[in-house]
């Protein structure tokens, strides 16, 4: 809990108002308490204040209050984020970006836009749509998290397969340094001058800086669209499915699966036409030339078929399109309607190991006595197990946790990574061994410290344990709260 | 690594609820925040205490206990338009509208007056529209405070700021009241034209019956030259809605009570509803009546029999010869049309079929107006605000006319484009209808 | 160098595989000699020779096929080269993966061999493909026409293993195409000119090959009308998986400019794909640039790719300067118009080439028939480096003789983003061994 006491709180909240307003700084505990989690509800931590900037000088004069008073800060966006990013662990400043959210620039011709950090992902779509552009990465959030909150966790989305994730389309940021200096890394061309800092910055989790200013790339939308789904009665099919397709080949620009749970589950919610009683549907997307376009249709319609697909149709128009998207896109919140809670796993694996690993995700979680829903980027190998449980019901969240961690190692074994897309922050950082060797870590706290020197900027994530790395070295073990319950083994 | 820096919430305590009624539906909320950026009061203000998520959150909060009704909750609930768009994007299927009416509930006991309506709902709730004839009077009373150019001088002189409390705000959105001989009800019985379809009942409101009087003969007629054959039930008043949605929760009950027995009696193959709050409210009778044994059932069969107008004539093309309308225009989903009833396709589908008619597509037309049942009246401030929104929004399409389907968004909307110095005008869809098949001298 | 020193190396490395004396003259860079070569044949050798660097302080170089071993400053003080063309195995490829691990010091064009033979390839086409190492290519984070579609190796490279300062052998990102595990290492690597680490092991995302591909040129009187095609192009269906702007004279010098009179402005074209596609771009490629002064539209030879990103160098016999202009793509035309007007007005001649769709200009000067003057050669370079900054940019030396650089800056000013490299370079090496000197902000 805070340090601070009530007098200095109430001094610091006046000068919190003095810089962004007497309506942009909460500290009501109720107030705050609403700010506990982000999407992943297994965490909470409170924050001492939000405050609400809507400059960068805003931002650049709050980090340099948080400075002179030792306080941890750190930035949010939507609160979208499924990793605990975003959570005020040691308390101190939560620095909204919510009402910094226009696009401040578009040009098209260069086919660029200058955004603020706090707008969201799908409205800069809509934004430059009329013109027949789009903002490429679609994280399945994208109706409402930021692109702020994008670039921290460097996220992806089902078109990911072919057009890349959010650093392929960022060239360049304003950002307040941990030490609230305003600094640009990279700029509107699309070479860098030096080091890459816009590339390194992309994916840091909010611990380099806080963006205040994003370039990113919008692109021609495609001539052609073309949307298959494929319907199995067995969900190795699917997987062997995705394998055929890239050996014909092709590189769809999105290779989605959804398991049966999740069919049922977003079937009850929008009614998007996938099939209740299949095992498993395989949704892919070719876009691009028109020319050509029905010959590939063609190849992947006989690559699933030939995979032993009991269906295989394509969506007739752009409203069916649309709908089966919703579904997809939908997926993690419309288990609401089968379970109270459920956390999402991210791990990636090469996607030759897929049939073998969604068995062991499988079995791990059957024998947690819990249900696992499928939902995920088939052709990138990026998984989302998601386990259903009931936070009410004593002993699941652990054994939650414990399937979880399995996972991870399952991942990591077959030479996969623990996150494609969600980031580390709070709820994986103890599992990084089981990727990265101490060397590897020690390298990345360095680069931490020459971007975040104070350590105050977003304190508590991505690395193993909170203290013991401060110094540069091998990283000091420490066990995990549920290795120290003994639920899980770290290898 | 512990999960949490402070108290967790309480495990299993059996159903939540509020004033006696179930909160369970929160237990849904998977906090996904799919929902955020749908929120008016979110997209305005950017704080998480302000959007769905987070007014599920404190409502969860309340229930465990966790949470106390302090001012801040309350204010943040009570700024809450209960437009239910966030119902519409959920995934999870919360049922936000329940959540947010218990709460309310909760709130008018816990301190009654906290919503800062207690004057308006003295007047209104339990007066005027408990009583039809009193309701009347004051309709009266009001046309002649227009009429006799008291308004102008009261608005001009600067008295306006001196009536009490969000009386400005009230008094600025007054609607123009017809004089009486417009405010005369359809008749009871309209016959049938051509093949007969079926025989519907027809709400005819409350503040609707005194404002909008027109619109329900218009009603009437449209029906007719579709086939209906069109009964006013006698003894009818208001459904409930504006009380349920202030928290005033016995009320709401015993009008919803008195409305099915006014409507039973006339045995019609639907109950046809031409505003937006009314149809959402009654389709929802089978919940608000569950636990009162005497009515679930009945409540339950005649929420099915309810349909939103567009909805109902939707069903089938639109019949008779309708004449050109000549006229570019644009349509706003009232929200409890849109998210309440999820009708959308419904309204465009008729408006298409008017021939002459060219309809513009508005940004964001399923966003609130900031009408939102009295909410104008009692959030000024964030009304205001959206209400300038869409205004914008109407304003960039370039259209003649905003068409929608609910007294308080033709009111809203109408000010806020007058505000603006526009001529555009608001007409309700059933406006447009019965002009394409003549008015009320519309031949054959 | 003291024999205490080279002893261990060779203990590390084995006896032949340390070059001293006169065997070092293929390592001399701008006349300056190398204490010794040191070619280790596993990455614990190269820990083992960084180890032994760092403990004696001795500055590291080092060096793949050596193909851009003289772009920026060289080092202050002599030292060792770590060569590493004995790491030049294909050490994993999964097809079915799209995915490849290749050691450091296998040559792009024999990797590309090695994956084509499996219908697959690295989209990466930097020049001189036979010498340049995936580790030197990564970084100098070079590039060819087809980054206009297939981007650079920063859309490319999944994981990197590389060997820091103090010989920790430390890896970054992961082999499976999805990672955000940590921080972006590669990323930090890629374009880093060996000051960080020596890279000694590369994971990248592969593409299949496609079907068909075809190089297109278009004949334009004026420049600007070409750089009116290329922005035609950009606003259009097509997805071309090169745009490439040449003017007359860095046509000539890649051997394009068949016909006469030489054109203002060559605008050439890369498409892939299956044969309709190819042939239906084709076809609108015409269509579109037609109206803006494109005439005779024809394809090139294969071989032609190849000389396309060297083009204006390649314009002059004696070249006494190459910089690289980063710009917005719509600018292009412009700036190469700009450029050769100052240099015309300091009497001298230029070449230009860009991989127009995506800013990247080259302007070369030529030092033939008479040797350039080195103050009016360094007043255009200063002008060019203003030209491209004016309009958002930056602009790099990418070769000249060691007394321009002296003059001009190698490399343009990173502002205040230059504090946190040098924390970097701080933070990674300490003791500033690797490639000390010869990068941006001094580094
Ligand atoms: C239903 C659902 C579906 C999802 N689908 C996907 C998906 O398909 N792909 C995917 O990649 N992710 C997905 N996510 C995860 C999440 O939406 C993304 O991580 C998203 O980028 C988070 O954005 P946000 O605005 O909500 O950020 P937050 O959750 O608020 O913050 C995330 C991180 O960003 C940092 N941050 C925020 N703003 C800034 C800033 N201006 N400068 C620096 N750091 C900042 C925070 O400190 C934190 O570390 C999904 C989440 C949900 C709930
Ligand atoms: S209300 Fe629905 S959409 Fe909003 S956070 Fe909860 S589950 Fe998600
Ligand atoms: S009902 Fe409307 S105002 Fe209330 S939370 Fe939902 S979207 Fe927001």
């Amino acid at each position: 809990m805070s340090p601070l006491t009530d007098t200095r709180k109430r001094e610091l909240r006046r000068e919190l108002e003095s810089i962004v307003g007497q309506a942009a700084v909460l500290s009501d505990p109720d107030e705050l308490m609403v700010y506990e989690s982000d999407g992943l509800t297994l965490f909470r931590a409170l924050a001492d204040f939000v405050v609400f900037p809507t400059s960068a000088q805003h931002v650049s004069a709050v980090v340099k209050l948080a400075n002179r008073e030792n306080l941890p800060f750190v930035a949010r966006g939507a609160g979208t984020g499924l990793s605990g990013g975003c959570l005020p662990t040691e308390g101190g400043i939560v620095i909204s970006m919510m009402r910094m959210n226009r696009v401040l620039e578009v040009d098209y011709e260069n086919q660029i836009a200058v955004v603020e950090p706090g707008l969201v992902n799908l409205h800069l779509s809509w934004k430059v749509g009329p013109r027949g552009y789009y903002y490429a990465p679609d994280p399945s959030s994208q109706q409402a998290c930021t692109i702020g909150g994008n670039i921290a966790n460097n996220s992806g989305g089902p078109h990911t397969l072919k057009y890349g994730v959010t650093t392929n389309h960022v060239l360049g940021l304003e950002v307040v340094m941990p030490d609230g200096e305003i600094v640009w890394l990279g700029g509107k061309t699309r070479e860098a001058c030096g080091y890459d800092l816009a590339g390194v910055f992309v994916g840091s989790e909010g611990t380099f800086g806080i963006a205040t200013r994003i370039v990113v790339r919008i692109l021609k939308k495609p001539q052609a669209v073309k949307t298959v789904l494929a319907v199995f009665d067995a969900i190795d099919q699917a997987s062997a499915a995705v394998s055929a397709i890239i050996a014909r080949g092709l590189v769809p620009a999105a290779m989605e699966m959804i398991d049966r749970l999740t069919i049922q589950a977003v079937e009850d919610a929008f009614n998007c036409g996938y099939p209740r009683d299949a095992d498993a549907a395989l949704l892919i997307e070719l876009d691009g030339l028109a020319v050509g376009m029905d010959t590939q249709a063609e190849h992947i319609v006989a690559a699933c078929r030939e995979s032993g697909a009991r269906e295989v149709r394509t969506a007739r128009s752009e409203a069916e399109r649309q709908l089966l998207w919703k579904g997809r896109k939908s997926a993690f919140g419309a288990y609401g309607r089968v379970s109270p809670a459920y956390m999402v796993m991210d791990g990636v694996i090469p996607r030759t190991k897929l049939p073998y690993v969604l068995r062991r995700v499988n079995e791990i979680v059957a024998a947690a006595g819990l249900r696992v829903g499928n939902v995920f980027h088939a052709g990138d190998g990026n998984l989302h197990p998601n386990i259903l449980y009931d936070p009410r019901k004593p002993g699941e969240e652990a054994r939650v946790v414990a399937a979880g961690a399995e996972i991870m190692k399952v991942c990591a074994q077959v030479g996969g990574s623990i996150s494609g897309e969600h980031g580390i922050g709070l709820e994986k950082a103890d599992f990084m061994p089981f990727i990265f060797s101490a060397a590897d870590l020690a390298l990345m706290h360095r680069l931490k410290s020459a971007f975040n020197v104070s350590g105050l900027c977003n304190p508590g994530k991505i690395f193993p344990t909170k203290k013991s790395c401060v110094e540069v070295g091998p990283v000091a073990y420490r066990p995990h709260a549920i290795e120290e319950k003994g639920l899980a083994q770290r290898f | 690594m512990d999960t949490t820096t402070h108290a967790a919430p309480p495990a299993a305590a059996g159903p939540l609820s509020l004033h006696g009624l179930s909160v369970e539906g929160v237990n849904q909320c998977v906090h996904c925040g799919l929902c955020l950026a749908y929120c008016p009061t979110f997209s305005e203000l950017g704080t998480e205490m302000d959007s769905p998520r987070g007014r599920i959150f404190m409502i969860k909060s309340l229930a465990e206990g966790r949470m106390s009704l302090s001012d801040s909750t309350v204010r943040h609930l009570s700024l809450c338009l209960d437009c239910r768009a966030c119902e519409t994007v959920c995934p999870a299927g919360v049922p936000y509208g329940r959540l947010i009416e218990a709460a309310k509930a909760e709130i008018e006991r816990d301190r009654p007056g906290a919503l800062g309506r207690r004057l308006f709902r003295w007047l209104n709730f339990g007066l005027l529209l408990g009583h039809p004839r009193l309701l009347g009077l004051a309709a009266s009373g009001a046309r002649f405070y227009q009429a006799s150019g008291l308004q102008r001088l009261v608005r001009k002189s600067g008295l306006v700021r001196l009536l009490p409390g969000t009386l400005p705000a009230w008094e600025a959105l007054l609607p123009p009241v017809p004089a009486k001989a417009e405010r005369t009800a359809p008749p009871r019985v309209t016959p049938a034209e051509g093949p007969r379809r079926a025989r519907v009942a027809l709400l005819t409101g409350c503040v609707q019956s005194v404002i909008f009087a027109a619109h329900n003969r218009a009603t009437a007629r449209v029906l007719a030259k579709n086939g209906c054959e069109v009964i006013v039930p006698d003894g009818q008043g208001c459904c409930g809605a504006l009380n349920a949605h202030g928290g005033d929760h016995e009320r709401a009950l015993a009008m919803a009570r008195k409305t099915i027995d006014a409507f039973e009696s006339a045995r019609a193959d639907a109950v046809v509803v031409n505003t937006s709050g009314c149809g959402a409210h009654m389709k929802a009778y089978g919940h608000l009546l569950a636990a009162d044994r005497g009515y679930a059932e009945r409540a339950k069969r005649f929420a099915a029999s309810v349909r939103d107008l567009a909805e109902f004539l939707a069903q089938e093309p639109l019949r008779g010869s309708l004449s050109s309308v000549p006229l570019t225009c644009t349509y706003h989903d009232p929200c409890h049309v849109a998210h309440g009833q999820k009708i959308k396709s419904e309204p465009r589908t008729l408006l298409a079929q008017i021939p002459g008619l060219r309809v513009v597509e508005l940004a964001e037309s399923d966003w609130c107006c900031g009408s939102a049942g009295i909410y104008n009246l009692t959030e000024p401030e964030m009304a205001t605000r959206l209400l300038h929104r869409k205004v914008s929004h109407v304003l960039a399409t370039g259209a003649e006319a905003v068409v929608t389907a609910n007294p308080g968004c033709i009111l809203q909307i109408q000010a806020g484009l007058g505000a603006h110095g526009s001529a555009v005008r608001v007409l309700h869809l059933v406006e447009i209808l019965d002009r394409a098949y003549g008015g009320p001298g519309g031949a054959q | 160098m003291p024999d205490a020193l080279l002893d261990k190396l060779r203990a590390a490395v084995g006896a032949a595989n340390l070059l001293t004396g006169v065997e070092l003259s293929p390592y001399v860079v701008e006349g300056r000699t190398p204490e010794a070569a040191v070619f280790p044949g596993s990455i614990e050798e190269v820990a083992v020779v960084m180890a032994l660097a760092s403990q004696v302080g001795r500055s590291v170089t080092p060096w793949g096929g050596g193909t851009a071993a003289s772009v920026g400053m060289p080092a202050p003080r002599a030292g060792l080269i770590m060569g590493l063309r004995r790491l030049g195995r294909l050490l994993d490829h999964e097809p079915g993966d799209l995915t490849a691990t290749v050691e450091a010091g296998m040559t792009v064009a024999a990797l590309q061999t090695a994956l084509g033979s499996r219908g697959q390839w690295l989209s990466l086409d930097p020049a001189d493909a036979d010498r340049a190492t995936i580790g030197g290519v990564l970084a100098t984070n070079a590039c060819g026409p087809r980054r206009h579609l297939y981007g650079t190796a920063r859309d490319l490279l999944i994981g990197v293993t590389v060997v820091t300062a103090d010989g920790s052998i430390v890896k970054g990102g992961g082999k499976v195409v999805k990672n955000v595990a940590g921080y972006d290492l590669p990323k930090l690597f890629i374009g880093s000119y060996g000051t960080l680490g020596v890279i000694v092991e590369a994971t990248v995302k592969l593409r299949p090959l496609p079907g068909q591909e075809e190089l297109v040129c278009v004949r334009f009187d004026r420049l600007k009308d070409a750089g009116a095609a290329v922005r035609a192009i950009a606003a259009s269906d097509l997805l071309p998986n090169a745009v490439e702007l040449l003017d007359g004279a860095a046509a000539a010098g890649a051997g394009l400019a068949a016909g006469s009179p030489t054109p203002g402005g060559l605008l050439v074209v890369g498409f892939d794909g299956v044969r309709e596609q190819v042939d239906w771009q084709r076809a609108e490629l015409a269509r579109l640039t037609g109206p803006l002064g494109g005439r005779d539209v024809r394809p090139l030879e294969v071989a032609a790719w190849a000389r396309l990103t060297p083009a204006a160098r390649a314009a002059f016999g004696a070249t006494a300067a190459v910089m690289a202009l980063a710009v917005l793509p719509s600018q292009v035309a412009e700036t190469m118009e700009q450029g050769a007007g100052i240099a015309r007005g300091r009497g001298l001649q230029s070449a230009w080439a860009a991989h127009a769709g995506v800013g990247v200009v080259r302007g070369a000067v030529a030092s033939d028939p008479a040797p350039t003057d080195p103050a009016a050669l360094a007043a255009v370079l200063a002008e060019w480096r203003e030209m491209a900054r004016a309009g958002g940019g930056h602009a790099n030396l990418e070769w000249a003789p060691l007394v321009v650089k002296s003059q001009v800056p190698v490399w343009d000013d990173p502002g205040a983003a230059g504090r946190i490299m040098e924390r970097i370079k701080a933070q990674l090496d300490p003791r500033n061994i690797l490639n000390p000197g010869r990068f941006v902000a001094g580094i």
